[in-house]
């Protein structure tokens, strides 16, 4: 019998009083585990979003947007530039061309509907020279009937090319991605342009008098995307005669932390010869609701183990002012404050372990739901809460209006998938907070128990 | 030898001061058996309470053995209550969801007795004042009053004390358990050489012991 041995059977003098403390505090340790899963898993989504959504700069020359505009292309040598700087991982260039009836095989997958046959008219194409592809059905030859789409041709160093090119999934419907860095004829398509042409996996074409072989076919998930031609970035510089020359790039990097300065960096380098955007306000406004989701779930955190920390404080003090006679005669036989006080410490403790053990069970089962009702609730707060109120609303308008394209479908998962779960980091953090509950629970009644004279032994008979 | 001097004890009760020992003096010789007798609210327990280093006198001096232990220090204080004194209540006082060896051995705990040297006294004290054939392991509850304060006797002898000081030890008890708890406080006393000092209102008891101090309203009336 020790001061340990005789704390831990004190938490058992009274049973049903010591059970329903436990499971009290078990409840609000409980919440603690809850919260913390809540908070970790949030800021782990914080941290895969900042890494994964938005941590792209885009670089195009200065006047240009894909077809549109004029201007000088970018070089090779300057982004090689770019790709040293600091955070950035990765720097996919891409040279886009479009391929007329007389330099390809091919006939676009997308039908030029009304929109189509408008642009063409507004840009002259359907009176001047042939510069899309024409179905020659006119005696002159030289003035469009009817004509189809164009054919984008991309080279591009990185299969990430096709990804950034505003599509969410990628899926290999046969065949795989080409080296990008070796001069080689070959090609990856969309479905819907290997399906206008017949196109398999082997399939050869031509384009630029050359004869290309189809090594892989993609589905990106969306027509447009899905009606393009991937080439080796070197083989279309060399075909065109546009060597070295680059008319976009995408620029990635390590953590959307680091957009704004690399972005800066960037546009320093490069000057006036390019125009570089990020989409650093989107990030912003996607993370920020989880970012509130976080503090929330601190906060709650903090209260719960304020809240466990004052039942067992009253619990403590409630048990201190029963036995103020028995401490006094413990005093009186010889134990020192320390020695009474370590023992209601274990006692203590003893009643929080066994509430950690219950609550962990109840932290594991309401972790997840927890966390999604925080995320759901914050969420539903942000959307009914007027137009001019939290960044949530904005992230969620963010997110309707960002499109098909990657960033607004993967902040939506963002937002709607987080899953909490109970690690041995949790449960760690978990008990030492039980501990500290334990701890701060016992601080105000050990002072009582010093207070407690000896002499009470005596005077309350 | 147990030295009392002028000993003096007032409480503060609302903006009055109430005397509750007036210049008490007296002496206790080693190994010798006394009792205080006197009404309720004549100061006995709190005369108790000083001797034991429960309280502290608002004046005078206590000297057991040449010590004075109203100026003992608290960390000195546990310990001379703890090796120096042994106290036996009215109400027992024992620890309810110990066992009798575990109240037992509890104060030689406090005085770093090894754990099996501490059992084995116990059990050999609970012997002596009877407690045996398993009731040694039960606990308080499971024991009756005569039995109980036979244990808080074997607790009090636990670290070979000086001096016993008994508040009421058969007040809750009918008279044949009160001579049985008197007459193996006397013997054990007798046979460990300790002084004991009884508070008691039973003169047939007071009778019995070497001397008898009687208290009346906080002062000493008679010695005999």
């Amino acid at each position: 019998m020790n001061i340990i041995s005789r704390g831990i059977r004190n938490a058992f003098r009274n049973t049903v009083r010591s059970g329903s403390i436990i499971i009290i505090l078990a409840l609000s340790i409980g919440l603690v585990i809850a919260m913390l899963a809540a908070r970790q898993a949030v800021q782990d989504k914080i941290t895969s979003v900042k890494a994964n959504t938005g941590n792209t700069i885009t670089i195009s020359p200065a006047g240009v947007r894909g077809f549109d505009g004029g201007g000088n292309p970018l070089t090779s040598d300057q982004l090689a530039k770019v790709a040293k700087i600091n955070h950035v991982t990765k720097v996919v260039e891409t040279l886009n061309d479009r391929l007329t009836s007389s330099s390809t095989s091919l006939k676009s997958g997308i039908d030029p509907g009304s929109l189509g046959k408008r642009n063409a008219s507004n840009s002259g194409i359907s009176e001047g020279p042939v510069m899309f592809r024409l179905d020659d059905s006119g005696s002159d030859g030289a003035t469009a009937h009817t004509f189809t789409m164009p054919v984008t041709i991309t080279g591009t160093n990185d299969e990430s090319a096709i990804k950034t090119a505003g599509t969410t999934s990628l899926t290999w419907k046969g065949g795989k991605m080409f080296d990008t860095t070796a001069d080689t004829n070959v090609a990856v398509v969309g479905t819907q342009i290997a399906d206008k042409n017949n196109l398999s996996v082997g399939s050869i074409f031509t384009a630029y008098n050359t004869t290309f072989t189809v090594v892989g076919i993609y589905d990106a998930g969306n027509t447009f995307n899905n009606d393009r031609v991937y080439i080796p970035l070197p083989t279309l510089q060399k075909l065109s005669n546009q060597s070295s020359d680059i008319t976009g790039a995408t620029v990635m990097i390590d953590s959307s932390d680091n957009l704004t300065n690399v972005t800066n960096t960037i546009k320093s380098q490069l000057g006036s010869a390019a125009d570089v955007t990020n989409s650093a306000d989107v990030v912003a406004a996607i993370t920020a609701p989880l970012e509130s989701v976080a503090s929330i779930a601190l906060f709650s955190l903090i209260g719960a183990i304020i809240a466990g920390a004052i039942i067992i404080l009253l619990t403590m003090i409630m048990v201190v002012r029963e036995r103020r006679r028995e401490i006094g005669v413990m005093k009186a036989i010889g134990a020192s404050n320390l020695v009474i006080m370590w023992q209601f410490i274990v006692e203590a403790i003893t009643l929080t372990l066994l509430a950690l053990i219950v609550g962990t069970g109840i932290g594991v089962i309401a972790a997840t739901p927890l966390t999604n009702a925080l995320v759901s609730n914050d969420s539903t707060n942000s959307t009914d809460s007027g137009p001019s109120t939290t960044q949530m609303r904005g992230a969620r308008r963010m997110m309707r209006f960002a499109g098909p394209g990657q960033l607004g479908q993967a902040s939506q998962r963002a937002i709607e998938t987080i899953q909490a779960s109970v690690g041995g980091a949790t449960l760690a953090k978990g008990a030492a907070l039980a501990l500290i509950i334990a701890i701060l629970g016992s601080a105000a009644p050990s002072l009582m128990i010093s207070k407690i004279k000896p002499a009470d032994a005596m005077r309350n008979e | 030898m147990l030295v009392v001097k002028d000993i003096t004890k007032q409480f503060k009760q609302g903006d009055d001061t109430v005397t509750a020992l007036n210049k008490l003096s007296f002496t206790v010789n080693d190994g010798e058996f006394v009792s205080i007798v006197g009404k309720s609210g004549a100061g006995k327990s709190t005369l108790l309470g000083i001797l034991g280093a429960l309280d502290t006198p608002t004046s005078g001096s206590i000297e057991i053995g040449n010590t004075d232990i109203a100026k003992l220090s608290d960390r000195k204080l546990i310990s001379y209550r703890n090796t120096s004194i042994g106290f036996v209540f009215q109400s027992y006082n024992l620890i309810p969801n110990l066992t009798a060896v575990e109240n037992v051995m509890l104060p030689m705990e406090f005085a770093h007795v090894p754990s099996q040297e501490r059992r084995d006294r116990a059990i050999q004290l609970l012997e002596e004042v009877g407690i045996t054939d398993g009731r040694e392991r039960r606990k308080p509850g499971k024991l009756s009053g005569g039995e109980q304060q036979r244990v808080s006797i074997a607790r009090a002898l636990a670290n070979h004390p000086k001096l016993i000081l008994a508040d009421e030890p058969t007040g809750n008890l009918d008279s044949e358990n009160g001579k049985m708890i008197f007459n193996l406080l006397h013997t054990l006393s007798r046979s460990e050489n300790t002084t004991v000092v009884v508070v008691t209102h039973d003169l047939d008891i007071a009778g019995k012991t070497d001397r008898t101090f009687a208290l009346s309203d906080g002062k000493l009336v008679s010695k005999k």
